[in-house]
């Protein structure tokens, strides 16, 4: 195993189980408050937004909104999990909306 | 099985077992199309299982197997993934309430099961148990059979995509589904603002800058506008009484 890997690994798992233990170690139960805590707060929407919007958007390195299936089994997936609340279902509804247009855009 | 454990332990363990069911189902597929990307982006089964049961966070895992791919420093890969699980301090906080007596290995231990998908279901299941003690074992049970479910199926997906180079376009997509579906749990009309700002900032950012760095930049500028305009908002309100909760704008 490439010696890259395994540091690659180690410095994410510092990171990750980092912010993960950490209040279990410093915390006796009190709570952050203020901007951190609402900075904290809106980092998980916000990188939702930033993981999904440029790849629906931009997913050749370019604005494209016809001929993308991006964009639209995104947007299909969007609608199927507001109606259907299942990680499961809505992931392989996603994934086979992708593959039919993928071949059907092209 | 027939040792002499204390049955009621033994029960509440098996409770959060149980209860991690519907997770371990939902984290299969996804874990499976990790696995499969993982060896078509050249790392082998066990290298793809050996990131699962370290890591444990689905999203900066993705992120991290096509940084590896495109090249990526580990700095810069550390980073993003610093940036994409920075969120765990804060399930962390609001879980660390149900164990005031918790032991170091508990600590150590109960950290390592938590993600969006383990912290939304124990923060709804602890509530219901009255005892520390078996509070612990039910988040070990729940965060365990996440856990192993996200292992297993992992390496199943390694080997899958080892032994059956398989041309299913569908792949490219699951990780973006998975961030849709949670989406649609978590855009609110109090985080929306800060979700279009990001979006925004994310695709001028992809356009104009090579590499990852969009993603750290949208992210950090969109959320530091959004709590400073929440900051802003509550020292505007009346000087009275503040909501617990998140009323304040």
């Amino acid at each position: 195993m490439p010696i890259q890997f395994l540091e690659t690994i180690l410095l994410m798992t510092i990171v990750t189980y980092g912010a993960r233990v950490l209040p279990f170690l410093l915390f006796k139960g009190k709570n952050v408050h203020g901007f951190v805590r609402d900075f904290i707060e809106l980092v998980p929407i916000a990188l939702l937004a930033a993981l999904v919007i440029p790849e629906l958007v931009t997913p050749k390195g370019s604005i494209v909104v016809i001929h993308n299936p991006y964009l639209w089994a995104g947007l299909l997936t969007f609608l199927f999990a507001r109606f259907v609340p299942n990680l499961f279902m809505g992931i392989v509804f996603g994934m086979s909306v992708f593959w039919g247009l993928d071949k059907f855009l092209h | 099985m027939n040792q002499a454990v204390s049955l009621e332990i033994r029960k509440s363990f098996a409770y959060g077992l149980r209860q991690s069911l519907t997770i371990a189902i939902g984290y299969a597929p996804v874990a499976v199309t990790f696995g499969i990307l993982a060896t078509q982006f050249g790392l082998t089964f066990w290298e793809a299982g050996l990131m699962s049961f370290f890591v444990f966070a689905g999203a900066s895992q993705f992120i991290a197997i096509e940084m590896l791919h495109q090249g990526a420093t580990i700095w810069m890969i550390g980073l993003t993934t610093l940036i994409v699980n920075i969120r765990h301090v804060l399930m962390s906080v609001s879980v660390v309430p149900f164990f005031p007596t918790r032991t170091l290995p508990w600590s150590l231990g109960l950290a390592h099961g938590l993600t969006d998908e383990t912290f939304v279901l124990n923060t709804k299941v602890l509530k219901e148990v009255v005892q520390e003690e078996d509070r612990r074992q039910v988040m070990l049970g729940i965060n365990l059979g996440a856990f192993a479910s996200w292992l297993v199926f992992t390496i199943l997906g390694g080997l899958i995509g080892r032994w059956l180079p398989i041309q299913f376009s569908g792949f490219q997509f699951a990780l973006l589904a998975l961030f849709i579906i949670l989406t649609t749990t978590s855009i609110t009309r109090k985080n929306a603002m800060t979700y279009l700002l990001a979006a925004l900032l994310a695709v001028v950012f992809k356009l104009l800058i090579p590499g990852k760095i969009y993603l750290i930049l949208s992210v950090a500028l969109a959320a530091g506008i959004g709590a400073w305009w929440r900051q802003r908002g509550h020292t505007l309100s009346i000087a009275g009484k503040r909501p617990n909760d998140k009323l304040n704008k």
